[in-house]
């Protein structure tokens, strides 16, 4: 893994405010408050923390969807604030446009830029390649099955080409074998293309199995509580195989006990 | 249930599957499908058998039965009246449909997507909305006299607004999370409307303009009532006023055609556009 740092986060805050109704007043709901952190080239990054911690807003602000109050969001050193072809998003529900076929959903990106649709067509059949649905590329999303639709969103995001991937909780509505099956999947594709990820989850134990590192975050305001290492480097035994490891078991007791919120004493 | 139960229930049941008696269809049967049809078709032969019966007890002044009016039909065909009657009325109903499609689509998609432009015409559109239009016919009449003008004007006038409103609720009922799509991989804003917008609110454009064509007949029937010069609204009039109830039926038999045969084909049109509305039914 290269050591050069791809994407910076810098002291990034954000505050919601919640418009009150006639009678009462506005409030403010600090979602993010003096979050930094760095990812590496090539590294698969999981932000995982209590529902509220924001975790899908500094994924969308990193993408230039939602606008950060203060701070930076830098790749490759170039301060972004707005959707770009550096970065592809893959979104918790599949999101594939209904009234395109599978390969023109993996096309959508390159159609924006412009790209000729020869070249746009060899492109999705490459991805569609890569996330083994060469030959669906003609059925619509209506008939295909969730995890297939999820391996479409990801050839989408792939197709435009990007440095970072961003992923928000996009197996989470997956069946747990399906889901499994494709962790695996972006596995081996983050190998064979070397794309850095950052991968928003609750599952801890997709957190720890996907991941080089994991930012556990806390909420309210939202913000890295702890960064933990993932030690197993290289290519990773199957989920349940590493489930039996004492190491990953450790880290998913610390990870847990990081997460999970104070229990009050009985009085 | 037991483990011994279920063995006992594999081992006891001597299951052929070819014996069609023990499997259950899970698609009903071909045969109930026809038998509807049978069904359909008698109701069809019983309800013209009966108006042919019961209307030829009537005075032929209050109503008519199936055979006198196909004479009257092929009598108004060999005048040539009809024809001529069918080719005015389709003449302004479909240069007034093709002004209240362009109209309505354009000025829907920009009501639903820009506030400003909302703010600009909603007061006028919910006024209008609510006026029932033929209200103001014998008004338009005063503008444009008795010719094609007024009728154009009547008849788009009331097409307008079911494919307006429905096009502005396409456009409001566009997944937030498609348009996040676009947003997400740059995508301009020309773009998003294009791509985004337009496609996933052409189902509602098309019931829009379903709709829109009932509405245009019956603006366009009501506008030959009052202006009784041309088409199959004044040879409904005409025949009212002499009496000749058989021929009367002529036109509105037609008119009923034209709706039924306009609003499968926009229909049709609407499957094609849009499968992926109508796989879960």
């Amino acid at each position: 893994m290269g050591a050069k740092i791809k994407l910076s986060v810098e002291d990034v805050s954000k505050t919601f405010r919640i418009r009150g109704g006639q009678n009462s007043e506005d409030t403010f709901l600090a979602v993010l408050r003096h979050v930094s952190f760095d990812v590496r080239e090539g590294e698969i990054v999981s932000l995982i923390g209590e529902s509220g911690c924001g975790k899908t807003t500094l994924l969308r602000i990193i993408q230039g969807l939602i606008r950060l109050d203060a701070g930076a969001v830098k790749v490759d050193g170039q301060t972004v604030t707005k959707p770009g072809p550096d970065r592809g998003f893959v979104f918790q529900q599949a999101s594939l446009l209904p009234w395109r076929s599978a390969r023109a959903n993996v096309e959508f990106g390159l159609e924006l830029q412009g790209v000729p649709a020869a070249s746009r067509r060899d492109q999705a059949q490459k991805l569609l390649r890569l996330v083994g649905l060469e030959t669906s590329g003609e059925q619509f999303p209506h008939q295909l099955s969730g995890g297939m639709q999820q391996r479409i969103g990801l050839a989408r995001a792939l197709a435009i080409d990007p440095s970072i991937l961003l992923m928000d909780e996009p197996f989470s509505a997956l069946d747990a074998q399906t889901r499994e099956e494709l962790q695996g999947e972006l596995l081996r594709i983050q190998r064979e293309t070397g794309k850095t990820i950052i991968f928003v989850t609750h599952d801890l134990d997709e957190a720890i199995y996907l991941s080089n590192r994991v930012f556990v975050l806390g909420a309210k305001p939202g913000r890295v509580k702890k960064i933990i290492d993932v030690p197993f480097t290289g290519i990773r035994p199957e989920l349940p195989e590493l489930r039996g490891d004492p190491r990953f078991q450790e880290i998913r007791a610390e990870m847990w006990n990081l997460i999970r919120k104070p229990v009050p004493l009985a009085a | 249930m037991s483990i011994t139960e279920i063995r006992n229930v594999s081992a006891s049941a001597s299951l052929d599957i070819s014996n069609p008696a023990d499997v259950e269809d899970l698609i009903p049967p071909d045969s109930s499908r026809s038998r509807l049809w049978i069904i359909r078709i008698c109701s069809i032969v019983f309800t013209f058998g009966a108006w042919e019966i019961l209307g030829r007890q009537v005075d032929p002044l209050f109503m008519s039965y199936p055979t006198a009016i196909a004479h009257a039909g092929v009598r108004l065909v060999q005048n040539g009246e009809l024809f001529t009657a069918l080719q005015s009325s389709l003449r302004s109903l479909v240069v007034s449909f093709g002004f209240a499609v362009v109209i309505g689509l354009a000025l829907g998609l920009l009501i639903g997507r820009y506030r400003s432009v909302e703010a600009a015409t909603d007061w006028i559109v919910n006024a209008l909305y609510a006026t029932p239009k033929v209200a103001i016919l014998p008004l338009v009449i005063l503008w444009f006299g008795l010719g094609d003008t007024a009728k154009i004007f009547i008849v788009s006038l009331l097409a307008v607004f079911p494919i307006l409103i429905n096009t502005i609720s396409g456009v409001r009922n566009v997944p937030a999370q498609l348009i996040d799509v676009g947003n997400a991989f740059a995508a301009r804003e020309d773009q998003i409307f294009r791509k985004i917008i337009l496609p996933s609110a052409m189902p509602y454009m098309m019931t829009g303009i379903r709709l829109g064509i009932g509405r245009a007949i019956i603006g366009l029937v009501v506008a030959e009532f009052f202006t009784a010069m041309t088409g199959l609204g004044a040879l409904i009039v005409k025949y009212g006023n002499q009496y000749d109830t058989a021929s009367m039926f002529v036109p509105i038999i037609l008119l009923s055609f034209i709706g039924v045969v306009t609003s499968s084909l926009v229909k049709w049109v609407e499957q094609r556009l849009a499968p992926w509305r109508y796989t879960e039914e």
